[in-house]
């Protein structure tokens, strides 16, 4: 514990040094100031659509002012051939509104008539009793689907909604709210990366792991300083918004972990200062869709709870949420950063960060050096378990890729991207430790290859389990994780799929991407057939 | 200009054989792709009109009725199914039997307020979009009621069509993916003249016939044109995939040019700072700086871009030839600050 402590205030004097002195601290706390203006003054005005329309206003017309229509003053007449020339896109008369036919006019109605029922809502509840500028009262009551059975809990109370100021359904705005706790934890990051960089390039790292330190101390030190800054902001964030203090960081602390987890593959991955870019930049993407997606979907499909920004919205709605929609998404996120932390300790050796190879053997060796330590055939079902959580993440982001695709096609993109995940996790493992001749025969190749299915269908099974509890229509993950319980088919299925790969790798020399192509064919194959005799 | 096409060159091919751009435009594939599901997602659970669209069939609505019944006229009108039952109790056995989905009762008046009681399934999913299709008949009827008291509630008839994909596609989509290659040069700037400073090759490399202020042009040039490749990429794939795009010509330059601009105030922090950390630290809130300033000063080039891009009759070449004038003094006042590099 001492020894991570003086890392942490290693670390922290580091920053010192790099800050102190100078215009810089100045030039954040400006920067920092106007963004904090601008996001101010930016909060109501931009929206989707800004800048889109032109709107030609004649005679008594209520101000509009809204980001999306630049208004024109014009007389009536000059109005009405300016619409025609296609140089505005409506006309507001008076009272009376003139469009034309065309698409472009008709989105700018709509958009006009949003930003009118709004405006009016303001004006009549001004203007008049509230009885009166709110006349109706919708009163909410459930019924559940069978009226025979009886019913031990209590049916939910009535809500009482007042239709034209009901929020929308949406959870836009409670998901941008999340989004502010998630902004300065990306930030940290760009330092928390540097903290490696540094070491590598001062050619410090060799005194650093010549100490009577664990690579395991050296992260946890180094993490401690950010991880604990990440702390202190989720907490100011949740006091501004006057949010549950305890709860909030019962939320956001296993994604932080997560963040962090993730943040610290790139400096053991990068080789020039642009793959640091680079890296930081995807698994920024990746991750931010990764929380938002799912949040957006809150209430409406139970598959969103794969998101702890979910839960967020969920709290910051005033909805409660129990222990297994907590842990849902709460246990992967914190499983991925146990697991970057063994895979970070692993790696943390000169050699590794050093080395200037393609980014594949890099991967190679990681996984390499992941399993060297131990025995293989623990090693490889180990591993083929543990990183399930990954498999389902990237199946997840598959889903959203393919929805592009024409209506034909998703289901079928799906379920290839989602077969090729699952053989590269699966012989990955097994491949890099041929390739360094840990593992020679084919008897051993073909029982590795049967654990590792094992490994991933328990693993798989798991998660099944885990989200049968919470998701209770998700079709979606009936189809990606195979919704049967049965385990004897798909187990064999995997071990021939895993091991017809691996041994094409290892003992007819194919390409690796070639003999996974095959495997993953005869996978997706698999998958094909098992859905059409399910339906 | 051979050492400075050199550097060039350098530059770009490091980039082509380490393969990191594959990862930037894989990034911005995600974005396009994920965004646009996104956006797909939100239309057919949260947006009405598509719900209706494509469930609006199924969704068949009980009416506890009277003779006069303004609200279920509104329902029809907006095209719900409605069934009409004359108590409430038949109604919920009509529920109960699966013959309805929902339950909306005669309103009642209660001191001067109108109430109408609203019964709908438990299940979070299909009660959820049962309010998202009732939500337009019981405003109109808040109007009516509006209206019944004296209240004139104004611009009530308008129509037009749903402009969700519309708007995503123009001041979205398009500005994102003609100016995340911008945001990724400045990156990548940074990246070249900090990597040159903490690797200590700065020097080698100026004793080839090459001046710092070549030098460190070169590198914004390459980051330049690979933006600018990206950005002809995406506009081909763009109009191939039928989006109607105006003035083409004028949205490359100004990507160009704001590509210009990021690389050069990306390499002004890199000479000021001199480390890759502070300087993309300080790249990244300015620019999060900048995007809001222009913003608010109402000169934003995402705006200027929508607006090119949609054939806007009051935006021309001007409002480009003003970030062009903004990129030409910016990079005038890295020329005089580059030999801080040195120091």
């Amino acid at each position: 514990m001492n020894q991570i402590l003086v890392i942490a205030w290693r670390e922290v004097t580091r920053l010192r040094k790099r800050f102190g002195g100078g215009a810089s601290p100045l030039a954040v706390l400006v920067l920092l100031a106007v963004l904090g203006i601008s996001a101010y003054y930016l909060r109501d005005t931009v929206s989707l659509g800004s800048g889109l329309y032109r709107v030609g206003v004649a005679g008594d017309v209520p101000l509009i002012h809204d980001s999306r229509f630049a208004v024109v003053n014009v007389n009536a007449e000059d109005g009405k051939a300016l619409l025609e020339d296609k140089a505005i896109d409506i006309l507001i008369d008076g009272l009376r509104v003139i469009s034309r036919e065309d698409d472009k006019s008709q989105f700018a109605v709509r958009a006009l008539k949003q930003y009118m029922e709004k405006e009016e809502l303001i004006r009549v509840g001004n203007s008049f009793a509230q009885a009166d500028a709110f006349p109706l009262r919708v009163g909410i009551n459930y019924l559940s689907a069978e009226q025979a059975t009886a019913r031990n809990d209590a049916p939910k109370p009535e809500e009482i909604i007042i239709p034209s100021i009901t929020p929308p359904p949406a959870p836009f705005a409670q998901v941008l709210l999340t989004l502010i706790y998630i902004m300065p934890i990306t930030f940290i990051s760009i330092f928390f990366t540097s903290s490696f960089m540094d070491e590598k390039i001062n050619r410090r790292l060799t005194i650093l792991l010549s100490a009577p330190i664990t690579p395991f101390q050296i992260i946890m030190g180094k993490m401690l300083p950010y991880a604990t800054f990440a702390l202190f902001t989720t907490t100011l964030i949740a006091v501004i918004t006057k949010a549950n203090v305890p709860l909030t960081l019962a939320i956001f602390t296993p994604t932080i972990l997560f963040i962090f987890a993730i943040y610290l593959m790139v400096p053991l991955f990068y080789r020039t200062f642009k793959d640091t870019t680079f890296i930081a930049m995807l698994v920024t993407t990746l991750t931010t869709a990764y929380l938002i997606f799912p949040a957006m979907f809150t209430n409406v499909n139970d598959l969103s709870y794969i998101s702890p920004l979910t839960l967020a919205v969920k709290m910051y709605r005033g909805e409660p949420f129990g222990w297994r929609e907590y842990l849902f998404p709460s246990l992967p996120m914190a499983a991925i950063f146990g697991f970057a932390m063994f895979a970070g300790t692993r790696m943390l050796n000169e050699e590794f960060l050093m080395g200037y190879k393609p980014l594949t053997r890099k991967i190679s060796d990681a996984i390499y050096l992941m399993m060297a330590h131990s025995k293989p055939y623990l090693a490889v079902p180990l591993w083929s378990l543990l990183v399930i959580p990954v498999v389902y993440m990237m199946q997840i982001v598959l889903l959203a890729f393919a929805t592009n695709l024409p209506v034909g096609l998703i289901l079928g993109a799906t379920l290839l991207g989602s077969a090729l995940v699952e053989e590269i996790v699966k012989t990955v493992g097994i491949v890099a430790l041929t390739e360094h001749g840990v593992v020679k025969s084919t008897r051993e190749i073909i029982g590795l290859s049967f654990l590792s299915a094992l490994g991933f269908l328990i693993g798989e099974k798991i998660l099944l389990l885990l989200s049968i509890s919470v998701v209770s229509r998700a079709a979606v993950a009936g189809a990606l994780f195979g919704a049967d319980l049965l385990v004897f088919i798909p187990l064999i299925a995997h071990f021939i799929f895993t091991s017809m790969t691996t041994l094409l790798r290892a003992k007819l020399k194919f390409p690796y991407v070639l003999a996974l192509g095959i495997g993953t064919i005869v996978h997706f194959i698999y998958n094909v057939y098992v859905l059409r005799g399910a339906f | 200009m051979i050492p400075f096409l050199a550097v060039v060159k350098k530059e770009l091919s490091s980039v082509i054989r380490d393969r990191t751009i594959v990862i930037s435009i894989l990034i911005q594939l995600f974005i396009a792709s994920f965004s646009s599901a996104l956006l797909l997602g939100m239309l057919s659970l949260y947006d009405s009109d598509t719900v209706m669209k494509f469930s609006g069939a199924g969704i068949r609505i009980g009416v506890v009725s009277v003779s006069d019944n303004q609200l279920g006229a509104l329902m029809i009108k907006r095209g719900l199914q409605t069934v009409s039952y004359p108590t409430l109790a038949e109604a919920q056995a009509a529920f109960y039997r699966g013959e309805v989905l929902a339950i909306v009762d005669t309103p009642q008046n209660a001191n001067g307020l109108t109430e109408v009681k609203l019964y709908l399934p438990e299940s979070d999913t299909v009660s959820s979009v049962i309010r998202m299709v009732i939500q337009e008949p019981l405003k109109q009827y808040e109007n009516y009621l509006r209206t019944q008291k004296g209240i004139d509630v104004r611009y009530t008839d308008l129509k037009g069509k749903p402009a969700t994909s519309y708007e995503f596609i123009y001041s979205v989509l398009i500005p994102m993916l003609m100016f995340f290659p911008a945001f990724v040069s400045g990156s990548m700037t940074v990246d070249s003249i900090t990597e040159e400073v903490e690797n200590k090759t700065l020097q080698t490399l100026l004793s080839a016939p090459l001046t710092l202020n070549g030098m460190i042009s070169a590198k914004i040039v390459a980051s330049v044109i690979l933006s600018i490749v990206q950005c002809i990429a995406w506009l081909t794939l763009l109009q191939l995939n039928g989006t109607v795009i105006q003035n083409t010509g004028w949205i490359l330059l100004l990507a160009l040019i704001i590509a210009g601009i990021t690389s050069t105030s990306a390499a002004l922090g890199a000479v000021l700072l001199k480390d890759r950390e502070r300087s993309q630290f300080i790249y990244s809130l300015m620019l999060l700086a900048a995007a809001s300033i222009s913003t608010l000063l109402n000169i934003s080039p995402i705006t200027t871009m929508s607006r090119l891009a949609i054939g806007d009759a009051y935006t021309s070449g001007w409002n480009v030839v003003v970030f062009a004038l903004f990129l030409v003094g910016l990079y005038l006042l890295l020329s005089k600050t580059s030999r801080r590099l040195l120091v």
